[in-house]
């Protein structure tokens, strides 16, 4: 109860002198103690609060401003002096509030981080400086200050990135963030922290401007801000050289290939300099490989890069670990875009289509349905493989004349085969797969079945549409004869 | 004068319609498009293009424009003044705008001139359908109405013709209804001021009533006669009654059920496969098939397909006449064509089945066990009202004492003994499984197995007497269970689990192509299979448990869940001594590193190798363990194989345990397993070498069936042919056929649009060409008359 109390009665107490304090220019010790409770440690949310009212409202009422003439030495008036002494405690204030972001818990960095950019705000709209002729004017002193916390080498800033995110919504804050960022970039390697935290910064960092015109700093009178484009365009091919040279650990690189593929690659002056990167990491495997193949396909699309082994990294990328990954429904997207040109050779296709009919055997159910229809597709697509569902010769076989092992698609002789395997899954044990290789029976629809349907579905709306199943049929057992489970257990 | 002007809008300039030529005439076909009005449309397109495009093109180029909103300012038939005024009641509006928040200065709201609080005080209890009923009365009679209205006074001759003129009419007329309604509402008080007055009268009468009829004596005491009478009409005749049946026939018929009810579960089990036809000559009446089905009539489509699936067996006809319904009705259905299992209820559960199998064996010999056992417990049992009163009963009691009660149970409260004894045993059905999940928790793995053995043959029992609750509340179980897992997807569930789908193989035929609670099981237990993630010996236990129970359903039916056998790899791959840095692949949620199966030291055990129910408890992983994990594996590989061997990717679906199990060592493990190794292995390699592959081939196109010479009959004929494709395609069609229309659309109105702006712009073209013309004229104009002021000037100096 008591602990309940306590803050309550703190933060109270605190915003009283902070009232004080601002009512009359007599209460000054009242400032220092609150900055002292803040330097303390304790209660440093509401501490917090208290400093961003106190400075917000001296910054409104121009407390802080000294009237500079020019070619004219500073009055030494006792406003004047005050005002000095005001503005050293402001300095001080704003750099402890930036070290919150140190802190331990996630609410208080968040809450430094809007307090800081609450005085950001104000600081621009009441400018401690004759600010000139310029339109809008960011205290840039104190942004790159903020950037430098967030991009930190020590702490992982997720949170703290995902906030600065909704600051990022104005126009102005998003262009001086893309001004400040080449300067932050560090030219030498970095640790893994600080490349994580740059990229994931560099991920929400939007190029265009955004819809509303909006300013933080700027005032209500209806100053326009002028969003240079090619400013933040300039930036990011500055940074992107420098994070290329930096070195990578696996999860940066996954990181890097997300950033590249979502943000960078579209605006990148030379494209075609990656390709060397994305080829090695084609060869890494994993989610990275599928990432890549990404980008490649974009450079193949876009800049007319020919890459003549595509296929082979793409056949070979269909591997039994593949259904347990998360990328599992990026694959099968990819390999739909990669395979629905009509111009592949046939015995191309068909390894792809026979290949996946083995991994069939061992996927678990909800794979096979995708995989069952991305067959039904590719024959489909290509009508030269309707001989694998009906040969032509009708004789028998005593192997499988396609080659598994094989690496290289062409050679593996999948088109001398017939599907068996998709013939063996209609004796699957769950009827919803049974149906989907039945397809074969019958003579294939003209329309392709649509896989973005189905991509994302799991085991559990499996069961979940097989419970909903209402039959007026109920099945029960006549005869207690079999219970082989005796055979194997002593129970 | 307005209703002139109607007809002429609605009948064009006969010059200016333009009638389309139709090719050919089709009696009752209406067609929209057989006259149109060029000149008009052309018009109103026109109107619609200055309206929209040119004002687009007047402002191209061009930043911002002005609009004005003043009120008033564009329309022309307003004077100044009256523009003035627009505004300012317009201003006035705006300063007496009510607040919607502001509740307190309310206006008062009335209803046919009552306010609403008055009316609310509902004293008059006459309803407004009445008051409706009513108007219809107050209306002016038909006799005035005939004389008043359509001309009717015209054609009449009386004395006062001409005299009354048409003003004088409706005056009448006015009047008449205006008397007619006072007279309504006249008699209306009067009937309800007689109705009060009534009312409070009968309220006085009311007490005498009363007393007259509680003095009424009673009737005559009935006549022994009468009695006799009554009774004798109302004992039950007895009933004409089959004779009482051999053995032989008891038999014989039992037989007869079961063999029936074997083929509807093969039926059940082929699921999709087409039936087989029957071949049918040309020359075929279709006798049969009219006997069989008469709900259907025999028709073909226009592919010439019949829309009854001729030859199609004919379902139960033989179980009974009552669930004929429901059959035709399942019927439709493709995949669960069989007819409802009502058999099954008939069957009592007597003992005397005709094949003695061997867990009924089993059953009769614990319950000739138990007589001795169980003297001291009493013979008759109620259905216990709660959960906790059977948990009481059967706690701290033997497995045997526990089946005796159960079966007691059963007996005293058999259905056919008391109507709500059905729905008691249904109850009791789910106390047992709830019973049976807490045991789990409770107890260790071999007492509840025990527990589970000895309630299971009564728990059947009960399943068939109730089975719509048995069917509901099991798949309730399963869906619980589902719901547990799900929060915890990476751990194996508890043993209970492993008990209810041992139950449900128990309970339901499990060799069904869908079956509402074993399709979710198949599910479950994939799901289990490929997702946990295995920790410790009794998480290999649980598999291979789990693997056994897939065997146990897919026995029958031969299906393959290939989750189970990659299990039995992953087994397997965990038993290879890994060495030197080559890696094993092996499929998830194995790792291939694990090792944790291996056989180190030589053992010489022997005995039956079973796996132990308290395998399912124990973390670590002992040597006596290992063998019998393996030696169970390659048990279950061997009957996967056989029972997989239709299949024509069988090679391929145990390729992987192949490969591992030519990797396994065989020194360690005793004989009896050496051998077991060596004869799967060979099986396996045999599969491979014997092998015959049939190319698949799809079925030859039967050929289509001739065209009957028969009428076509559609119920509404509209002149239009109708495709018969599916749904999809006739949606994809119908949208591509849109698009192309759209796009046909779209792009007249551009070429339209593009002829209009060059023609504004020719137009402004020549404008702006004719006043130069026009400046180019009269500035030679101006100069030649300067140029001639000039001369003459010139002239008079000359002259001078």
């Amino acid at each position: 109860m008591s602990n309940q109390e306590k803050p309550v009665k703190i933060s109270k107490q605190l915003r009283l002198k902070a009232h004080e304090f601002l009512s009359s220019r007599k209460n000054s010790e009242h400032l220092l103690s609150i900055v002292r409770h803040f330097e303390s440690g304790a209660d440093l949310s509401s501490c917090l609060l208290t400093l961003e009212l106190i400075f917000t409202n001296l910054l409104k009422d121009r407390d802080m401003y000294i009237e500079v003439v020019p070619l004219k030495p500073i009055e030494k008036t006792e406003t004047n002096q005050y005002k000095e002494w005001l503005r050293n405690l402001y300095e001080n204030c704003f750099s402890k509030i930036l070290e919150s972001f140190e802190n331990d818990s996630n609410k208080i960095q968040i809450q430094g981080l809007s307090t800081a950019m609450n005085i950001i705000s104000y600081e621009g709209k009441f400018p401690l400086e004759n600010r000139g002729n310029l339109e809008c004017y960011v205290p840039l002193n104190r942004l790159k200050p903020v950037l430098m916390k967030l991009l930190s080498n020590k702490h992982n800033n997720v949170h703290l990135i995902n906030k600065y995110t909704e600051y990022l919504l104005y126009s102005d804050i998003l262009f001086f963030s893309w001004k400040l960022l080449p300067s932050l970039t560090a030219k030498t390697n970095p640790n893994e922290t600080y490349i994580m935290n740059y990229l994931r910064l560099l991920e929400k960092l939007e190029l265009r401007k955004p819809d509303e015109q909006q300013t933080l700093c700027g005032n209500e009178t209806g100053d326009f801000f002028t969003f240079d484009e090619s400013v933040p365009l300039r930036a990011l091919n500055k940074v992107w050289h420098c994070v290329m040279l930096w070195e990578h650990s696996p999860q940066t690189h996954k990181q890097l290939l997300i950033v590249l593929l979502e943000r960078a690659l579209p605006h990148l002056e030379k494209p075609l300099f990656l390709t060397d990167f994305l080829m090695d990491s084609l060869d890494v495997g994993g989610p990275v490989s599928l990432l890549a193949l990404q980008g490649i396909f974009t450079m193949i699309q876009v800049h007319n890069l020919n890459y003549p082994n595509i296929f082979a990294k793409l056949y070979s990328m269909f591997e039994p670990e593949i259904f347990h990954t998360k990328y599992k429904a990026r694959l099968f997207y990819l390999s739909d875009l990669f395979l629905s040109s009509t111009h592949l050779p046939e015995n191309l296709v068909a390894a792809f289509a026979k290949r996946l009919a083995r991994l069939a055997l061992i996927a678990p159910s909800e794979d096979v349905v995708i995989i069952c229809m991305f067959i039904g597709n590719l024959i489909l697509r290509h009508p030269g493989l309707k001989c694998l569902l009906n040969n032509p010769t009708e004789g028998t076989a005593s192997s499988d004349p396609y080659i598994m092992e094989e690496r290289d698609p062409v050679k593996s002789n999948a088109i001398n085969s017939s599907l068996w395997e998709l013939k063996s899954l209609q004796q699957h044990s769950i009827p919803s797969v049974a149906t989907a290789a039945r397809f074969i029976n019958s003579p294939l629809p003209t329309i392709e079945w649509d896989l973005s349907r189905i991509l994302d579905e799991t085991g559990d709306d499996i069961f979940d549409k097989e419970v909903k199943k209402h039959g007026k049929l109920i099945a029960l057992a006549f005869d207690k004869s079999h219970d082989q489970i005796l055979h194997y257990w002593n129970i | 004068m307005k209703p002139r002007k109607k007809p002429e809008k609605n009948a064009p300039n006969p010059f200016e319609i333009h009638i389309n030529k139709q090719k050919m005439t089709v009696l009752g076909q209406k067609n929209k498009n057989d006259r149109g009005l060029p000149g008009v449309s052309r018009a109103k397109a026109l109107k619609k293009r200055k309206e929209t495009l040119l004002q687009e093109y007047k402002l191209q180029n061009k930043s911002n424009k002005f609009t004005d909103r003043r009120i008033g300012e564009r329309s022309r038939d307003l004077t100044s003044e009256d523009k003035l005024m627009a505004r300012f009641t317009a201003l006035r509006k705006k300063a007496h705008k009510k607040s919607i928040f502001n509740l307190a200065d309310d206006e008062v709201l009335t209803h046919k001139g009552q306010t609403l609080a008055e009316i609310e005080k509902f004293d008059d209890p006459r309803s407004d359908n009445e008051d409706s009923d009513e108007d219809k009365s107050g209306k002016l009679d038909s006799a005035f109405v005939g004389d008043a209205h359509f001309g009717g006074g015209v054609l009449r001759k009386t004395g006062k013709e001409g005299a009354k003129t048409h003003r004088e009419l409706i005056d009448e007329l006015i009047a008449e209804s205006k008397k007619r309604k006072a007279e309504k509402q006249r008699t209306k008080e009067a009937t309800l001021e007689l109705t009060e007055k009534l009312d409070t009268e009968w309220k006085d009468l009311l007490p005498l009533v009363s007393r007259a009829q509680k003095g009424e004596p009673d009737k005559g005491a009935v006549d022994d006669y009468d009695k006799v009478m009554r009774e004798l009409r109302f004992e039950a005749r007895g009933t004409v009654s089959d004779r009482l049946k051999s053995e032989d026939e008891v038999a014989q018929e039992e037989k007869q059920r079961l063999e029936e009810l074997e083929e509807k579960r093969r039926e059940r089990m082929r699921g999709f496969e087409p039936k087989t036809q029957k071949h049918r000559s040309a020359d075929d009446l279709d006798d049969d098939v009219y006997e069989a089905d008469p709900e259907y009539m025999l028709s073909y489509n226009t592919e010439g397909e019949a829309n009854v699936e001729i030859g199609a067996e004919i379902n139960g006809k033989t179980v009974g006449g009552e669930e004929s319904d429901e059959e035709e009705e399942c019927e439709e259905e493709e995949e669960e064509q069989s007819d409802d299992d009502l058999a099954d209820l008939k069957a009592e559960t007597s003992d005397e089945s005709d094949e003695e199998t061997e867990a009924k064996a089993t059953k009769t010999d614990v319950v000739a066990k138990t007589d001795e056992t169980s003297a001291d417990l009493p013979f008759t049992f109620a259905l216990p009202d709660s959960y906790e009163a059977l948990q009481q009963l059967l706690d701290d009691k033997s497995s045997r004492q526990q089946a005796t009660i159960l079966e007691r149970m059963v007996k005293c409260n058999h259905p056919s003994l008391a109507e709500k004894n059905k729905n008691g045993l249904g109850t009791l059905f789910v106390y047992l499984l709830q019973y049976l999940n807490d045991c789990a928790s409770e107890k260790s793995a071999a007492r509840l197995f025990e527990i589970y053995k000895s309630l299971a043959p009564h728990i059947f029992d009960l399943a068939q007497l109730n089975k719509e609750n048995t069917h509901s509340s099991m798949l309730e179980v399963i869906k619980e269970k589902h719901d547990e897992f799900k929060k915890r997807p990476k751990d194996f569930p508890g043993l209970e689990l492993l008990v209810f789908f041992k139950l449900v193989s128990l309970l339901f035929t499990t060799s069904d192509f869908r079956h509402q609670v074993v399709t979710p099981c198949f599910v479950f237990i994939e799901q289990i299979l490929n997702k946990c993630k295995i920790k410790s010996g009794k998480d290999i236990a649980y598999g291979i448990f789990l693997v056994t129970l897939v065997l146990e359903y897919t026995s029958l039916s031969k299906r393959v869940l290939p989750t189970a056998i990659n299990y039995l790899g992953g087994i397997l791959h965990m038993a290879i001594p890994k060495c030197g840095v080559k890696l094993i692949k092996v499929n998830p949620p194995f790792k291939p590193t694990t090792s944790s199966l291996v056989l180190v030291e030589k053992s010489c055990e022997d005995c039956d190798f079973k796996m132990e129910a308290s395998d399912l408890e124990r973390d670590e992983i002992n040597d006596s363990f290992k063998i019998r994990a393996i030696y169970t594996v390659l048990r279950l590989v061997q009957d996967f194989d056989n029972n997989l061997v239709s299949l024509p990717s069988n090679v391929e679906i145990f390729n992987d345990i192949r490969a591992y199990l030519e990797l396994l060592p065989t020194r360690n493990y005793p004989k009896k397993v050496a051998d077991l190794f060596e004869s799967v292995s060979q099986q396996l390699k045999n599969r491979k070498v014997e092998r015959k592959l049939e190319y698949i081939v799809l079925a030859a196109k039967r050929p289509k069936a001739l065209r009957l010479y028969e009428p076509k009959i559609v119920e509404v004929f509209d002149g239009k042919k109708r495709k018969i494709q599916s749904r999809e395609k006739a949606e994809r069609d119908k949208l591509l056929h849109k698009l192309k229309k759209e796009t046909k659309g779209a792009l007249r109105e551009i070429r339209r649009d593009k002829a209009f702006l060059g023609r504004v712009k020719i137009h402004q073209r020549i404008q702006s060409d004719n006043e130069r013309k026009e400046k180019v004229k009269r500035i030679y104009a101006e100069a030649s008359i300067q140029q001639s002021e000039l001369n003459s000037l010139d002239r008079k100096k000359k002259r001078k």
